[in-house]
């Protein structure tokens, strides 16, 4: 599903350089539920936008669901993203004048469905984070876990084969970090969906089938995630 | 049109600010109909004013040089003049301490009713005019802003001549507008006799053409006429001189024109931070946008949209307004409100409106378009790690 070769991103921030990854090379199977790990600046959150096509590399390659993601324009990466891939993040970033279903339905708006069948597929989804019954609600009237369900509605709408989540339990309690750490495994178990999420949160590792460790821009170290170890046990 | 419910929610974000700056916007634009209003109005104004076979003859110089009052029957004689006037500024007034309140004139009471046959003022009333010494006709603006009745005695004290003259008041000019008030000549020049001041010249001369198409060359004629004499003349159509005479007022129009410029340029900026604060604020929704796949093109259409809709509804708004107070001003006119005068003729024609709307179409076009462009170029991994 991922392919990532020799891969370096540097800013600039004033008259400084920041190496945030130093020839990264990683591959992510189809199916694949996979965590991000490292300190802060690790450079875990910039491999996460250049994988999703939201950042390019200066150089190596990326490649991801059988595109190369370094040929592409600006609009064929916005293209690539509204069909391939579901972004969750950290503060859920809800459209606090939208309905929690409208909120669902924004992606399909770059669709040509009608607008019964976008309604009906956000319903849908709403149904599979369960939500069903909390469509018409504004997110200021949801709490921070059903926020970020919603969020993670609006990922898997388009039916993006792709799931990548910037700290999708930063802001939750723990109780609510596992049900949206669960609702990712199963999303990815019973959808077969690739997840990919960035987090500090040590919990995550026992949900997810591979952990990797950044640092310093750096791959430090790639091991079986807790869900692995327990299939192969 | 899919994402026209999503434009109308974002700009329902801050209702607050949305509804100040419509409302400035709206009252912008209805002041700016209202000024577009008024050349138009100036000129049925004086349309309203004006008879397309009266002239007026007066002094080259100006109309405040008298002409000697021989030329009154010279320009009588001349073929074509079916009668003709002379105007005597008097400068009457109620309470010399107030000054002049509305203009009065001694005139030949005469050919008066056959000069002005269009004002319809009752053959009664001409015929006291010419009968009684101290008659005078009053213009019913006057009449009703004095609370003066037709038989009643008034006295008048000349501000140029230093007399008083007292007056019984035969008639009325029958419309709502006329503040103008006239008396006998022949009055005059007695009460100046008796001072021992001779009275052989006149102010103005107002002569009735028996033909529109002959008014060009009869006035040609006329100035002709009295070219190389002791007081050279310019004869000019009623329309003319009454557009002469509100001169500086058309100044007034056009500065006014350039202030309502600047008053849109200024709704322009105002429109603009708006936009830009409104940008701002979602700079963050705005990246989250661009992640899930929303193109620049979209971005940049939709937050131009928000501006354009906001002002285009605003600016219809303020065209009504602009409609309905030019409306509420003709109806008090027609009950009575005579000191509106020239306002009720100014008139938000249906050209003036499509103008209103593109205005404020522009308006949203041009405040939107620079905070719009800028959010769509932002770059989104950039934003990103700025804002979360």
């Amino acid at each position: 599903m991922i392919d990532i070769v020799n891969v370096s991103r540097v800013y600039h921030r004033g008259a400084d350089e920041i190496h945030a990854l130093e020839r990264v090379s990683l591959h992510v199977p189809k199916g694949r539920f996979v965590a991000l790990m490292g300190p802060s600046g690790s450079g875990k959150s910039t491999l996460l936008n250049v994988l999703a096509g939201l950042d390019r590399p200066n150089s190596g390659d990326v490649t991801v669901g059988g595109r190369h993601l370094n040929d592409l324009s600006e609009d064929q990466l916005a293209e690539f993203r509204a069909h391939t891939v579901g972004f969750v993040f950290q503060f859920f970033n809800l459209i606090p004048v939208l309905s929690a279903v409208e909120n669902v339905e924004l992606p399909l708006l770059l669709t040509k469905l009608s607008r019964a069948d976008r309604r009906q597929r956000a319903e849908t989804a709403l149904r599979v984070v369960g939500l069903a019954e909390r469509g018409t609600h504004l997110p200021r009237q949801l709490s921070g876990g059903e926020q970020q369900r919603v969020a993670i509605a609006r990922a898997i709408v388009t039916d993006a084969e792709l799931l990548v989540a910037d700290e999708p339990t930063g802001d939750l309690d723990a109780k609510n970090a596992e049900e949206i750490l669960s609702l990712l495994q199963t999303l990815k178990r019973d959808f077969g969906k690739t997840v990919v999420i960035v987090t500090h949160d040590p919990r995550a590792e026992k949900w997810v089938d591979e952990v990797i460790h950044l640092d310093k821009g750096l791959l430090l170290e790639t091991r079986p995630g807790g869900a692995a170890r327990g299939a192969a046990s | 049109m899919k994402y026209l419910p999503f434009v109308l929610k974002n700009l329902g974000r801050n209702k607050l600010r949305s509804l100040l700056t419509a409302s400035a916007i709206a009252l912008a634009i209805a002041l700016v109909c209202i000024l577009r209003t008024m050349p138009a109005g100036m000129d049925a104004f004086l349309n309203s004013l004006a008879s397309n076979t009266r002239i007026s003859i007066h002094n080259e110089a100006g109309i405040v040089y008298s002409l000697p009052y021989s030329y009154l029957a010279k320009v009588r004689g001349v073929p074509g003049v079916v009668a003709a006037i002379d105007w005597n500024w008097f400068g009457g007034a109620i309470d010399p301490a107030k000054g002049v309140t509305f203009p009065n004139f001694a005139v030949d009471p005469v050919d008066f009713g056959k000069v002005y046959e269009d004002w319809n003022i009752a053959p009664q009333a001409l015929e006291d005019f010419r009968k009684y010494r101290d008659a005078a006709i009053v213009g019913r603006a006057t009449m009703v802003k004095n609370d003066w009745k037709v038989g009643d005695v008034v006295s008048l004290q000349s501000t140029v001549y230093g007399i008083t003259l007292s007056y019984r008041i035969v008639g009325e000019v029958p419309n709502d507008r006329s503040p103008q008030f006239y008396f006998q000549r022949e009055y005059l020049a007695q009460a100046l006799a008796a001072n021992g001041t001779p009275f052989d010249v006149l102010g103005t001369i107002w002569a009735r053409i028996d033909d529109p198409n002959r008014v060009e060359p009869i006035m040609r004629q006329i100035d002709e006429m009295f070219r190389n004499s002791e007081g050279e003349t310019e004869s000019e159509t009623e329309k003319s001189f009454f557009g002469s005479f509100f001169g500086s007022l058309k100044g007034i129009v056009t500065i006014i024109l350039i202030v309502a410029g600047i008053v849109t340029l200024c709704i322009v900026f105002i429109a603009a931070n708006t936009a830009s604060m409104s940008v701002r604020e979602r700079v963050g929704e705005i990246a989250i946008l661009k992640a899930i796949g929303f193109r620049r093109r979209i971005i940049f259409t939709t937050l131009l949209a928000e501006a354009v809709v906001l002002s285009t509804i605003a600016g219809a708004a303020g065209a009504l307004i602009s409609l309905g107070l030019t409306s509420m001003l003709r109806s008090s006119a027609s009950t009575g409100t005579a000191q509106l005068g020239p306002l009720t003729g100014f008139i938000v024609t249906d050209a003036i409106l499509i103008q209103a709307l593109f205005i404020a179409f522009f308006i949203g076009i041009v405040s939107g378009w620079l905070p719009a462009l800028g959010a769509s170029r932002r770059s989104v991994a950039q934003t990103l790690r700025e804002v979360f």
